[in-house]
This record gives structure tokens, C-alpha cells and sequence, in this order.
């Protein structure tokens, strides 16, 4: 096989050495138009493609903690809120119910004195009422008596127990 | 082995058919396999497309690992086309091998040494282009010359031997697995069938081994080729 070799070694491989190298040049080109270029550049977009996906879910991880943040700090302060409510709406409810029981103990003794005025006012018309019946019926008495008997000794001590008695009685 | 060359002369120029019918079939395999694998290409990779972009990854990592920086971008497509190219050429000569008559057609296109020649002289000259187009042709002459004027010839010398090296370690891998090949054919016999039962586990173990030994000189050829080109690319490392 060498043998060829031996026979042209006068410039007889130019040929050969044109065509494997012509050959090889059309194939590494024909490779770049059909696989080379293509592959590489799809490679390159992919290579872009996940830098920004991994930037795009490390923004939105930010987000969503951030999201998250605020979330946690919204519903703490609505649960102090909700306890402040709480407690508005016990000291107000504390402090009508203190009203309420003053107004009510205020009205119960107004209700009691007027009550007692009125008793005092009634017993002291009635009181009136009883001295002028008793004038009255003194009288009658009286004029009875004095048709019976009328001597000035024993009239002057019944008008005086009578008298008596109504001052007993006014006291 | 010692086959007469079927030769054709045009332009006057002679053309060693073995070899370029060879080549040429190289490159349709080379081709057909790439164009086959590349032909939906998309975001999410699937099926053919995997299988090229590992091989480009692959190509990709060989010059990586030895041209720094930005460079090596340039030299992928060579890489990559140089690989697929030698291994096809390796492999192809395992269990093609037309012959007529006495002369042979098909056979690998590496197993002779005027196209590993031409591949290394092509990377050798690749390289030295490189070398002068990042540095200019003042620092690639003043390479030379470096660490001092006495070493010019030793210098020329190293590099007329890495042409040569690059090719013929080629060369001879594979022509010692062809030549090993045929001769374990040439154990059979057709009046001696028992001769076939002996003979095939050889041929199929060192049909194994060439596959292997094609793969790595494949490899070693690439791996060389950006290390040639990233010398050229930074010559004072």
C-alpha cells in the first residue's frame, strides 16, 4: 500500500492533498450553514434565556416575600387594631353603664323624695282635713253637749282636753 | 495491503481515487448525520438536538481546555467538524473496504498518510494564521526567535515535527488497525470452514479495539490541534 507512496514522491499528492482539503473546507462549511450556526446560536439564546428566568424568579421570590412582609405586618396591626376596638367599645360600654346606673340612682331618689313630698303633702292635707272635721265635729259635739248640759266648768275643761289633743296631734 | 492505487489524472493534476472516494464518503456520512441531527432545532432541546449539542459541548471542551479566553469561540466550528470528520474516517474503514479487482475503492481515508498529512498540515497552517492575525506578523516572527536568537532553527524544526507528528500518529494507528484487520481476514479460508470459527471472536475483538483506538486518535487529534493553535495564540506561555 506504502508502495504508491515511494513511486510519487514528485509532487504527485498535490492533487489528493487539494481535494481531501477542498473537501473537508465545503463539508466544515456546509456544517456551519446546516448545524454550526444554528445550534450555537439557539444554545446562546437558551444561555440568555436562563440567566433572565433565574434574575426573573429571584425578583419575583422578592417579591413575593415582600408581599408576604407586608401581609404579616397588615395583620398584625389590624389584630392590635381589632383589640384597641375591643377596648374602646368596653371603656365606653363600662362608662355608660356608670352613667346609666348614676341617672338611675339619681331618678331613684328623686322619685323617693318627691315620694316623701308627697307623703308629707298628703299627710299634712289630710292633718288639715282631720282638724277642720274635728273642729266640726267638735262643735257638733259641743252643741250636743250643750243641749244636754251646760254648765261653764265642765265645758271650759272639754274645749281645753280638745285643744290639747290637736296640739298633741299637730306635732 | 499492497494494493496498486487506482489513480486518475485531471488538470494535470493526479488524483489517488482510494483516497478521495474515501474522503468523499467521509463527508456524506459527516454530513448526513449532522443534517439529520440539526433538523429541529429549538429552545427546549429534544432527540437529534441533544445528541448535537453534546457532541458540540463536547468539541467546545476540548479547545476550552487549552485556548483561554475569548479565542476559542473562533475554533469550534474546526473542532467540531475535525472530530466528527476523524472519527467518521476511523470508523468507516472497519467495515467498509471495497476492492475490485486488485485495486481498492472504499477503505478509511486516515489510513494513508497524505490525508492525515493534509488534516495536520491544514491545522498546522490554521494555527500560524491565527498566530499572526491576534498578534501580528513582527510577534510571530519574533516567536522565533525566542528565548534567544540560537534557538531559530530548533524553533522551525518544532514545528515542521508537529506537522509531522500530528499526522502520521494518525496515520499509524489507523493503518496498523487496518493492516491487523486484513491480515485476521486473511486467516479465513473458504475450504476451511473451521478457520471461520476461530477467526471471527479475533476480528471482532480488534474490530472493538480499533473503535476504541479511532475514538482516542480522533480525540488526540483535536486535543492537539487547539493546543498547536493556542501556542501560535500566546507564544510566550
Amino acid at each position: 500500500m506504502l508502495s504508491h507512496l515511494i513511486i510519487g514522491a514528485s509532487g504527485l499528492y498535490l492533487g489528493d492533498m487539494l481535494f481531501i482539503a477542498i473537501s473537508f473546507l465545503v463539508l466544515m462549511a456546509l456544517i456551519a450553514l446546516v448545524a454550526w450556526n444554528p445550534i450555537t446560536k439557539m444554545m446562546g439564546e437558551r444561555a440568555n434565556k436562563i440567566a433572565n428566568d433565574i434574575d426573573t424568579a429571584e425578583k419575583s421570590r422578592q417579591e413575593a416575600s415582600d408581599l408576604a412582609d407586608q401581609r404579616r405586618e397588615a395583620l398584625s396591626h389590624s389584630r392590635s387594631e381589632a383589640s384597641d376596638i375591643v377596648a374602646d367599645a368596653k371603656q365606653s360600654g363600662e362608662k355608660q353603664r356608670a352613667t346609666i346606673v348614676a341617672d338611675a340612682q339619681n331618678e331613684a331618689t328623686q322619685y323617693k323624695q318627691n315620694a316623701r313630698k308627697d307623703i308629707e303633702q298628703e299627710r299634712q292635707d289630710a292633718l288639715k282635713n282631720v282638724q277642720s272635721d274635728v273642729a266640726d265635729i267638735s262643735v257638733q259635739i259641743a252643741s250636743k253637749i250643750i243641749k244636754k248640759q251646760l254648765d261653764p266648768e265642765g265645758q271650759q275643761a272639754l274645749i281645753n282636753s280638745y285643744i290639747e289633743g290637736l296640739g298633741k296631734h299637730e306635732s | 495491503m499492497n494494493d496498486p492505487v487506482p489513480t486518475v489524472k485531471f488538470l494535470g493534476l493526479t488524483f489517488n481515487v482510494a483516497n478521495d472516494l474515501s474522503v468523499l464518503i467521509t463527508c456524506l456520512i459527516v454530513f448526513v448525520v449532522v443534517f439529520a441531527l440539526s433538523r429541529h432545532i429549538a429552545m427546549k432541546p429534544k432527540g437529534g438536538q441533544n445528541v448535537l449539542e453534546w457532541l458540540v459541548e463536547f468539541t467546545n471542551g476540548i479547545v476550552k481546555g487549552s485556548i483561554k479566553g475569548n479565542d476559542a469561540s473562533h475554533f469550534g466550528l474546526y473542532a467540531f467538524t475535525l472530530f466528527l470528520f476523524i472519527f467518521v474516517a476511523n470508523q468507516i474503514g472497519l467495515f467498509i473496504h471495497i476492492q475490485v479487482g486488485e485495486y481498492t475503492y472504499v477503505k478509511s481515508p486516515t489510513a494513508d498518510p497524505v490525508v492525515t498529512l493534509t488534516l495536520s498540515l491544514m491545522t498546522i497552517a490554521l494555527a500560524h494564521y491565527a498566530g499572526i492575525a491576534k498578534n501580528g506578523a513582527k510577534a510571530y516572527f519574533k516567536g522565533y526567535l525566542a528565548p534567544f536568537t540560537l534557538f531559530l532553527p530548533l524553533n522551525i524544526f518544532e514545528q515542521f515535527t508537529n506537522f509531522l507528528t500530528l499526522g502520521l500518529r494518525l496515520f499509524g494507528n489507523i493503518f496498523a488497525g487496518e493492516m491487523l484487520l486484513t491480515l485476521i481476514s486473511g486467516l479465513t479460508s473458504s475450504d476451511n470452514w473451521i478457520s471461520y470459527i476461530y477467526s471471527f471472536p479475533v476480528e471482532l475483538a480488534w474490530q472493538g479495539f480499533s473503535v476504541f483506538i479511532g475514538s482516542v486518535q480522533a480525540f488526540v487529534f483535536v486535543t492537539l490541534t487547539s493546543v498547536y493553535i493556542s501556542q501560535q495564540l500566546s507564544p510566550e506561555e
